[in-house]
């Protein structure tokens, strides 16, 4: 499989992540994403018993005819499709809500592969040479390298497309404004890279550069985590992206959608800059009406299921996720190709009721 | 935190004030009411009446709890309770009894509540603050307007309260209670047992419960489409009343038969429930969408599931190929099973299975199912369309005696010669 895939996705490498055409696309993932299926029927038992239950035995004939398993699936099952002894990483994340966590499970080609994807997908803003790279975290978020926070995987998932790193906040998520001035005295005068989550980016950088007067408009940030804490502080994409440019002049902000159950797959912020993601090359995103659970018409919000031609080693190539988004259109972008999604929300969390739950509201 | 009283509106600052008012003192304490006291008869009469005639009429488990609360119906198991009991027993009340109902099925709590005021209890009832839906909302005012009506000894000795989650409250009414009522599940019944009851005191916990329908395919068909609609009519009822989450709604339909009747009987009764559906207007929203496809998912996952039918977001059928799993999303989540024989359910039945609804079956069958069961599991077997219907033996206990002490009265023995 391994050797297959590669060859295959040399095909999406072949090209800029956001230059391929939508229907280019769907006929390469297509053909992976079936092959991906047969793949994980073979190897991973409980998933063939998903397809089996869901699906049966009958053919794909569009990428939509794909079962999608939920990605809560990764909290209630071990679902890998490699030996033990091959597993190389265990990736974690926990959701907001709930104790359980996902178990990701990688083997070294499988890593690679995803490290591989992210550089061609980055590269589409942040170009060929790795940037100085200045980060809106604290260092101790990644000291630990056995027990990651969902925010440390990230930091240190990004840091590879960086060099001369430097920690913009201290442990107390203050702004550490000694290294953050000499890290623009050596780089603020040239193309660098910030990256951070959206809340850390505006309560713990946004503000006190803005106080420090600090100069960021050679910068590109690239952010991530969700608008929910940012909406409990009346911030939309708009006027996070304005006071960012007004007040510390950084003006390339590109916002990413991406989760741990499908690794290395990352939808980015095209440079249009309205908070519209795009799916790189190898990735596709289908919306589905929640109540028919067809593919929603242009326009309409749905729930997001998305699609990557990378897990090899665990089932997670086509993953129903609890977020809501709407596709906006399709090669229809003023910059890149291909879907423009935008993403809405969660779906709540039911309220299940039952004989069962005198006390479930004091969770 | 105070407590609430959710009828008067009136706040405690702890448990034990709470107690006072209601002229509670543990050891000396006895209740002002008697075994089928006509003050709390002529109240429950009259909470009957508003649930069938006012803001209840709008909600079906509302209309069933006024049925059972229906004088007629009360005269029926106190008479029935009576001829029962030797004459060298007297019965007299408990005394107080803390009932602790689940936070989202609204109206079992006036169920046991009832029947504890019936054995002439004082009652303290602790509701979640989020039992606040529609339903509840009517409950409360009907049981508000009822208490307006009636002896004031009702409203002094029976109180509904709220109180958050202050445990404090909890630990002072367990150790003050004569009997504890918990229907929460078993996560409930683990939570509530670190408060200690008194030395004297006893508990009835209703834990998670699981239930089934069992259709003859063979007989089944044979009923005419009228018939079979008024099936799927029951099975709606059973089932979607609470979302599927009551123990006793149905979450395995077991169809028995040779397979092709069996296969037969499915779709049409699937069909005809999914027109029921329909027709009552019932929706599942995307969030419990969401609950479903994953809890279908697991079942997919475990190999329990072998097919899984996405009939609509409301009716989603699961064939099972073997033993079914318990653990269960509810709101219209159907777990299928064929078998060409009633006995082949017997190695299926666990000890949490409670309520089996059947339906074109012969009664000697069924009785016949019960005796080869020997008890492994299964209290009730009823109709379908009676899954829901309360009776005072519940779970395999007889509500009105627990709520009761049987004092023994022996007579002096007779001389002989």
């Amino acid at each position: 499989m391994t050797a297959t895939e590669a060859r295959t996705l040399e095909a999406y490498f072949a090209t800029d992540a956001f230059g391929i055409a939508q229907a280019t696309k769907e006929r390469l993932l297509l053909d992976d994403l079936v092959a991906l299926t047969e793949h994980h029927r073979r190897a991973c038992p409980p998933y063939a018993s998903f397809v089996a239950a869901v699906h049966g035995d009958g053919a794909f004939d569009t990428i939509a005819d794909l079962p999608a398993l939920p990605v809560r699936s990764f909290k209630t099952h071990r679902l890998a499709s490699i030996p033990d002894d091959e597993v190389f990483k265990t990736l974690t994340s926990s959701g907001t809500t709930g104790d359980a966590v996902s178990r990701i499970f990688l083997d070294r080609a499988a890593a690679s592969l995803q490290t591989k994807a992210l550089n061609h997908t980055m590269r589409a803003v942040l170009g060929r040479e790795r940037l100085p790279m200045l980060v809106a975290d604290s260092a101790s978020v990644v000291k630990d390298r056995r027990t990651f926070s969902a925010r440390g995987a990230g930091v240190v998932g990004m840091m590879p497309f960086g060099r001369d790193h430097a920690f913009a906040l201290d442990d107390e998520m203050r702004l550490d404004q000694p290294a953050v001035r000499s890290f623009l005295e050596r780089h603020g005068h040239k193309p660098f890279l910030v990256f951070g989550f959206t809340f850390m980016v505006w309560l713990h950088l946004y503000e006190p550069a803005r106080a420090a007067g600090l100069d960021l408009s050679k910068g590109t940030l690239v952010h991530s985590g969700g608008w929910k804490k940012m909406v409990e502080q009346s911030v939309d994409p708009a006027t996070f992206r304005r006071r960012l440019g007004d007040d510390t002049g950084l003006t390339r902000i590109h916002n990413f959608y991406g989760m741990v159950e499908q690794i290395g797959s990352v939808f980015l912020e095209g440079p249009e800059g309205d908070g519209t993601l795009y799916p790189p090359a190898f990735a596709d995103v289908i919306v589905r009406d929640p109540v028919t659970w067809r593919e929603a018409e242009v326009g309409e919000v749905g729930v997001i299921e998305v699609v990557s031609a990378l897990p090899s080693s665990y089932p997670g190539h086509v993953l129903l996720t609890e977020d809501l988004g709407v596709v906006h259109g399709v090669d229809d972008g003023p910059h890149w190709r291909g879907k423009r999604l935008s993403v809405v929300g969660r779906v709540p969390r039911a309220e299940v009721r039952g004989c069962s739950d005198t006390f479930a509201g004091g969770r | 935190m105070t407590v609430r009283c959710r009828v008067s509106g009136t706040t405690f600052a702890t448990a034990p004030a709470l107690l006072a008012s209601m002229g509670w003192a543990d050891d000396t304490g006895a209740s002002p009411l008697v075994p089928a006291d006509p003050r709390a008869l002529a109240f429950l009469g009259q909470l009957s009446r508003e649930l069938l005639r006012g803001a209840g009429r709008a909600f079906p488990e509302l209309v069933a709890l006024g049925f059972f609360l229906r004088p007629g119906e009360l005269a029926r198991v106190l008479a029935d309770q009576t001829r029962r009991t030797a004459d060298d027993v007297v019965r007299a009340p408990r005394g107080m009894v803390f009932h602790v109902p689940p936070a989202n099925v609204d109206t079992i709590f006036v169920y046991s509540w009832a029947l504890a005021l019936l054995a002439g209890n004082l009652n303290v009832v602790r509701l979640s603050e989020r039992t606040d839906g529609p339903a509840a909302r009517a409950l409360l005012q009907a049981v508000t307007d009822a208490m307006g009506d009636a002896d004031p000894v009702i409203a002094l000795t029976q109180r509904i309260v709220s109180y958050g989650h202050d445990d404090a409250v909890t630990a002072a009414l367990s150790a003050a209670c004569d009997l504890r009522v918990i229907w929460g599940g078993d996560a409930s019944v683990e939570r509530l047992r670190a408060f200690a009851l008194a030395p004297r005191a006893r508990e009835l916990t209703f834990p998670d419960r699981f239930s089934m329908a069992v259709v003859g395919a063979d007989g089944y068909l044979a009923m005419d489409p009228h018939e079979r609609d008024r099936i799927a009519v029951g099975m709606f009822n059973d089932a979607y009343w609470f979302d599927q989450a009551a123990c006793a709604s149905p979450r395995l339909v077991v169809l028995v038969g040779a397979a092709t009747r069996t296969a037969a009987a499915g779709d049409d009764l699937f069909a005809r429930l999914g027109r029921v559906i329909d027709r009552k207007g019932y929706r599942v929203d995307t969030a419990m969408a969401m609950e479903k496809r994953v809890a279908a998912a697991t079942l997919a996952l475990d190999g329990v599931a072998t097919h899984v039918d996405w009939r609509s977001n409301e009716l989603v059928v699961v064939r099972v190929d073997g033993a079914p799993s318990r653990t269960h999303a509810g709101a219209g989540t159907f777990q299928l099973l064929a078998v060409s024989d009633l006995h082949d359910l017997v190695p299926l039945v666990r000890r949490r299975d409670q309520t089996l609804t059947h339906a074109g079956i012969a009664a000697a069958e069924l009785r016949d199912l019960v005796r080869a069961l020997n008890g492994r599991g299964v209290d009730r077997v009823v109709p379908v369309g009676q899954a829901l219907t309360f009776a005072s033996v519940w779970d395999g206990e007889d509500l009105l005696e627990v709520f009761a002490r049987r004092v023994s009265v022996a007579r002096p023995a007779v001389a002989v010669g």
